[in-house]
């Protein structure tokens, strides 16, 4: 068997505990309560014969990466960045935030997460993904369940390599 | 229009009414300047407020109870944290006090049985009493309260992961706890920003968890119990040679071999002895 640390980071209220309580717990809640500083639990999943124990540090959300405390960074195999579909908010600073992130962690894979998929139209999805300087790597919805198990079971697979 | 014999019949009239009113006039006058003289007034009627006053402080609880308690509740529930705010003080001050009185009392009932036994125990309790002047019911209750280590854990420092963990009982997940442990560290650390300085303990009533730290890893021991410092160092030197010994060659990243090894370790060195 095999860990590995994962980060889950953003904005606040782009649905990180969402996707952590999902993947976790399989649980979904709309109430939504801001995380403060870090909250960390464990799947362990199979890909193939081999377990992969995945480590998820669900890190309180800001509105820029360099107000995340650098030291929760350390040590991570992978990033996963989420980002709110209904909010141009959440990743009007995609850019700058991806500098610091490869700046932190330059040898982690990181995925780059549109969550909330529920609320948005396919078109308007189409339409964000065309302005953003990076490539979506993984429409998400927290509530429906929809693309979170892929997202790390993929990201499982890619450790195992 | 009035006669001249209608007037003639008022005057009879007022004259009549003198004479007759005459000491009830005088009476009414009286007690209008009586009346109107705060000294007259407060001679006549203070003794009949004090009567009143006197029973109303006799029957108060008893009319009065049931109103006043209610106000009471009402406002020691409106204002419960000014009230916490000032007891926990006093209260703080007393339970120490209680404590300590306590534990006098166990030192002395210590002190008793010592001076009335003859066992071996007793006769090197005495000697050392005299020899070194530690009193005997101090080297009781240090033998009383010997800590317990009730887990370890030698996790990656930035990480947070896991190379090995062993536990007196069945805890909860120990990577999560190892995560955690990591994450406050990490977070008391850069909060403070006291870059070459690092985490020691984490106290949490009598649960104590030690933490050593490593250049690529610290080891986490978790203990109940109280702890001398002189222990503390005795562990702390025990931590030195196990980790100079088992994990000196530890990979970059964590495995599960490395863990079976270095969990088998902890636990033959630090749970089972």
């Amino acid at each position: 068997m095999i860990s590995r640390k994962v980060i889950l980071t953003g904005s606040f209220g782009v649905g990180k505990t969402s996707l952590f309580r999902r993947f976790i717990n399989n649980t979904f809640s709309e109430k939504y309560i801001t995380t403060i500083g870090v909250k960390v639990d464990k799947r362990t999943v199979e890909i193939n014969g081999a377990e992969v124990s995945i480590l998820l540090w669900d890190i309180a959300g800001e509105v820029k990466q360099d107000k995340v405390p650098k030291s929760y960074f350390l040590g991570a195999s992978a990033i996963i960045y989420v980002f709110d579909l209904t909010r141009p908010s959440t990743y009007k600073n995609i850019k700058l935030d991806m500098d610091i992130l490869r700046d932190v962690l330059p040898d982690a894979i990181i995925k780059i997460v549109a969550n909330k998929e529920d609320l948005v139209a396919a078109a308007a999805i189409e339409k964000v993904k065309e302005s953003l300087p990076f490539p979506i790597d993984v429409v998400t919805s927290a509530k429906t369940g929809k693309n979170v198990e892929p997202l790390f079971f993929d990201l499982a697979k890619d450790f195992i390599g | 229009m009035v006669t001249p014999e209608k007037k003639q019949d008022e005057a009879l009239l007022n004259q009549l009414q003198s004479i007759l009113l005459r000491e009830d006039r005088a009476t009414v006058q009286q007690l209008r300047e009586a009346m109107e003289d705060p000294e007259l007034i407060s001679e006549r009627v203070g003794p009949i407020i004090e009567r009143r006053m006197a029973f109303f402080k006799e029957n108060f609880p008893k009319e009065f109870q049931v109103t006043v308690d209610k106000m009471i509740e009402r406002k020691l529930k409106a204002s419960q944290e000014v009230i916490l705010d000032v007891i926990y003080p006093v209260m703080g001050k007393m339970i120490k006090k209680y404590v300590n009185h306590q534990i006098q009392m166990v030192k002395d009932g210590i002190d008793e049985t010592i001076k009335k036994t003859f066992s071996k125990r007793g006769f090197f309790w005495q000697l050392k009493s005299k020899l070194f002047g530690m009193k005997a019911s101090d080297q009781v209750i240090h033998e009383m309260k010997d800590y317990k280590i009730e887990e370890v854990y030698v996790t990656q420092r930035n990480s947070g992961l896991l190379f090995g963990s062993a536990s007196a009982e069945k805890t909860i997940d120990q990577d999560v706890i190892a995560g955690m442990l990591t994450a406050i560290k990490s977070f008391v650390e850069d909060a403070f920003k006291r870059e070459r300085e690092d985490l020691e303990m984490i106290q949490y009533g009598t649960y104590k968890i030690l933490l050593q730290n490593f250049y690529s890893y610290y080891i986490a021991v978790a203990i109940s119990g109280s702890m001398s410092s002189s222990e503390r160092e005795e562990l702390g030197n025990r931590l030195l040679n196990f980790a100079e010994k088992n994990l000196k060659k530890l990979p970059s990243e964590p495995d599960g071999p490395t863990f079976e090894l270095v969990s088998m370790a902890l636990y033959k060195k630090f749970i089972q002895s």
